[in-house]
């Protein structure tokens, strides 16, 4: 493997509520490579979306290292783009609009802009709702629109934080297979975090498991199947086994977390 | 250390006191006109003590009150009519938001003929204008309860009148206090205008008269007074929300 | 809904009825003289406004009426704003609003009067601090309803300080500053009003006053007839207004009415 892009050394995240100091994260390892699709999955609460915001730059470190291409992370920037489970569409803007405020700040021209816009509204397939305001999609739509305006800005980095956490079951899985079919024609790198392991497997290269508050890394998987990675795969046997294996790993977590608030 | 925490909080008043008594200290505008903050106490303590002010303020006070309740009895009465009934709301509401906008403040000419000048026309006005906020929250209060609240209600054997009371009526306390918030400073400020305006007592009249006579300072001195009510007013109000609505924090918006 | 059994025009009944046995007893005597015939009203308005007059005083009442609105709605949405996007500028307004929020500024009206005088720039300035307050209110208000992840994002797509108050916060508090503004701007024709009245050589108010003295009962109608449409009318333009501005935006369920 080369050098990786991202490197995870001894992180540690503490909050102080009321007096109280709570670490979310202590003592987290990750080295991630470049084009590397990351699931990492966990129990509520555990700290992986907090990971996440340390990494896009929202929450401050409190120990250890988190190196983005060798350099410390200081604060959020259009090199690592999120996509958050919320979709964080602009209400007063249309479709398209939404999609080019980021490249409005880059300041790039109008014709760009617009090029731009198109491209992405082909790849998500909402072409003719360029002019629609989120209040009128439905959840999926927003979704889209969300992963369209990240890729607008062209990030090095991907990071989706349960991003479809707030879909239905069927929009859930048609999602799936978009971003798939997105992420093999640009192979960023990604971190992506997610409750459900199914998705997790289906998606990603290797696939983290998250330990209970405080979060650390429990396992890390190698998902060994072959890409581009078609529906069907899910129906396969080596699907079936890894899912059992992370399922076990995760179900141990998931009952310390309930014990901790019990 | 309440003390330094509460300093901390407040300390952009004390700081525009300090700069306002500075100016004055520093001769920079004529001290007759802007008197300096010991000048204003002494005339507030003096007209505390020779009682002038407080009975002043007693006027302002019940008719601001007076005003008020009638309002309050008003405003529900057609709030709720409005509500229960899809014919009344079809019937009143235009008035309502129509007449929303209209600063009824135009009327006290007609009013000062019908009940004479005095506290008569005065309350008149409260009346008036205090009706609309409270009878626009108690409608919306009471429309805007949750369907699920009553079904459960019924679901349960609840008649007509017990849904009335123990569903809508709680339901709409949160918005009905928002509209309270609202009426109540708006009743103390009619009152003071319509002293302003042409009134022989209270505390606007008594603003008024010390401006013309170049008493400043006790002009302030009353202005201080009719902060200090202004503020008490909202803050008794504020503590008797958080008791009656006890199971809710913060004002709700109408939406 | 049920509401639809009972058509629309019903909430004309009302008032028309009222205008109509306002009318008939007027004509037929039954009224004292301080309460004219709409009739009267209405031939009286025509007259006024052949003559003119009536357009001085509302051009003169509307002038400073809406001047003192404009300046007290640009600070209040720019001091708003800032305030909900800067914490030290919250910390530092917060107290001094809510200390003089419940008080009447109306009562500050004789001593603004005694300090600058009895001409037009005292009335802007009474009618600007009145109208500073609901609108700064609400600008903060909106401002701190901005949802964390609205501000991510931008930082996240490299919008700088600025850039994040003028397209995330503005917006998202837009549609609190129009229900803001539409109260500011009622606010600023009563304020005007009262004003007015209290000294005033021209202005609705001033009309009000005179007609009152010189037991001219019909001018007086006139002057609030004509107060009553400029304040429904203003409010009116706003919500349309609001209704441009704000397409897209699911919280001005008010301004569609």
């Amino acid at each position: 493997m080369s050098a990786p892009i991202i490197v995870v050394r001894g992180l540690g995240k503490r909050f102080s509520r009321g007096g109280k100091d709570v670490d979310a994260i202590r003592d987290f390892n990750l080295e991630i490579a470049e084009g590397e699709f990351i699931a990492i999955v966990g129990p509520s609460g555990c700290g992986k979306s907090t990971f996440l915001h340390m990494v896009g730059g929202f929450e401050s470190i409190t120990s250890g290292d988190l190196l983005i291409e060798g350099r410390p992370v200081t604060g959020p920037g259009p090199d690592r783009g999120v996509v958050f489970q919320e979709f964080a569409l602009y209400p007063w803007r249309t479709v398209a609009e939404n999609i080019t405020w980021g490249l409005e700040i880059q300041k790039r021209s109008k014709a760009e802009q617009k090029a731009i816009v198109e491209r992405l509204l082909a790849k998500v397939g909402l072409t003719h709702f360029r002019d629609h305001y989120p209040a009128e999609l439905s959840g999926g739509m927003k979704q889209r629109v969300a992963i369209a305006r990240t890729l607008a800005f062209d990030p090095r980095i991907l990071l989706m934080d349960e991003p479809f956490g707030a879909l239905d079951a069927q929009n859930r899985e048609l999602m799936q297979e978009e971003l798939q079919t997105i992420w093999n024609e640009a192979r960023k790198t990604v971190i992506f975090i997610t409750h459900d392991i199914e998705e997790a497997i289906y998606l990603a290269d290797r696939v983290i498991v998250f330990s209970a508050r405080p979060g650390r890394t429990k396992a890390d998987i190698r998902i060994d199947l072959p890409r581009p990675r078609d529906i069907d795969v899910k129906k396969s046997k080596e699907y079936f086994d890894y899912r059992n294996q992370i399922w076990d790993l995760l179900r141990d977590e998931v009952l310390r977390a309930r014990a901790e608030f019990a | 250390m309440m003390i330094v925490r509460w300093l901390g909080r407040y300390y952009s008043v004390f700081v525009l006191l300090a700069v306002y008594e500075l100016i004055v200290r520093l001769g920079l505008v004529s001290p007759r006109l802007l008197p300096s903050l010991t000048v204003i106490g002494d005339q507030l303590w003096i007209y505390l003590a020779n009682g002038q002010l407080l009975m002043h303020a007693q006027v302002t006070l019940y008719r601001a009150f007076a005003g008020f309740a009638l309002a309050l009895v008003g405003g529900v009465v057609i709030g709720t009519l409005m509500a229960r009934s899809r014919l009344m709301e079809r019937l009143i509401e235009p008035i309502f938001y129509f007449g929303y906008p209209i600063p009824k403040i135009a009327l006290y000419p007609v009013f000062i003929f019908v009940f004479g000048l005095g506290t008569g026309s005065t309350i008149a006005l409260i009346f008036l204008e205090c009706i609309y906020p409270i009878a626009i929250h108690v409608h919306a209060g009471m429309r805007s309860t949750d369907r699920v609240l009553i079904w459960a209600a019924r679901n349960m054997g609840a008649s007509q009148a017990q849904v009335f009371w123990r569903v809508l009526v709680p339901a709409a306390l949160p918005i009905f206090f928002t509209g309270l918030r609202i009426a109540l400073p708006v009743a103390l400020i009619i009152t003071l205008v319509t002293e302003i305006i042409g009134e022989s007592r209270g505390l606007g009249y008594f603003v008024t008269y010390a401006s013309a006579s170049f008493q400043y300072a006790r002009g302030m001195a009353a202005f201080v007074v009719i902060a200090v009510i202004g503020f008490a007013l909202d803050r008794a109000l504020q503590l008797v929300r958080r008791r009656v609505v006890f199971w809710q924090r913060t004002d709700v918006e109408i939406k | 809904m049920a509401k639809e059994r009972y058509p629309a025009w019903l909430g004309l009944l009302p008032p028309l009825v009222i205008v109509a046995v306002w009318e008939i007893l007027g004509d037929a005597g039954h009224l004292p003289d301080y309460l004219p015939p709409p009739s009267v009203i209405a031939r009286q308005t025509m007259a006024m406004l052949a003559s003119g007059e009536l357009f001085q005083h509302i051009g003169v009442s509307l002038f400073q009426a809406l001047s003192g609105f404009a300046i007290g709605a640009f600070f209040g949405v720019t001091t708003g704003l800032l305030s909900g996007a800067l914490q030290p500028v919250e910390r530092f307004y917060e107290p001094l609003i809510s200390l003089t929020y419940p008080v009447p500024k109306i009562a500050a009206l004789p001593l603004i009067f005694a300090w600058f005088g009895l001409g037009d720039m005292s009335k802007i300035i009474i009618i600007t601090v009145s109208v500073f307050y609901p609108i700064y209110i609400s600008a903060l208000s909106g401002a701190k309803s901005v949802s964390k992840v609205h501000v991510w994002a931008a930082r996240n797509m490299g919008a700088s300080r600025a850039q994040i108050i003028w397209r995330v916060l503005l917006p998202t508090a837009l549609p609190q500053i129009f229900n803001g503004l539409r109260i500011g701007l009622a606010l600023s024709f009563v304020v005007m009003f009262v004003a007015e009245m209290v000294v005033s050589s021209v202005g609705l108010g001033f009309l009000i006053v005179f007609a009152e003295q010189n037991l001219r009962f019909d001018i007086m109608y006139v002057a609030i007839v004509a107060i009553g449409i400029i304040g429904f009318g203003a409010d009116f333009l706003l919500r349309q207004i609001g209704r441009r501005v704000l397409v897209g935006q699911m919280a001005a369920t008010e301004l569609r009415r």
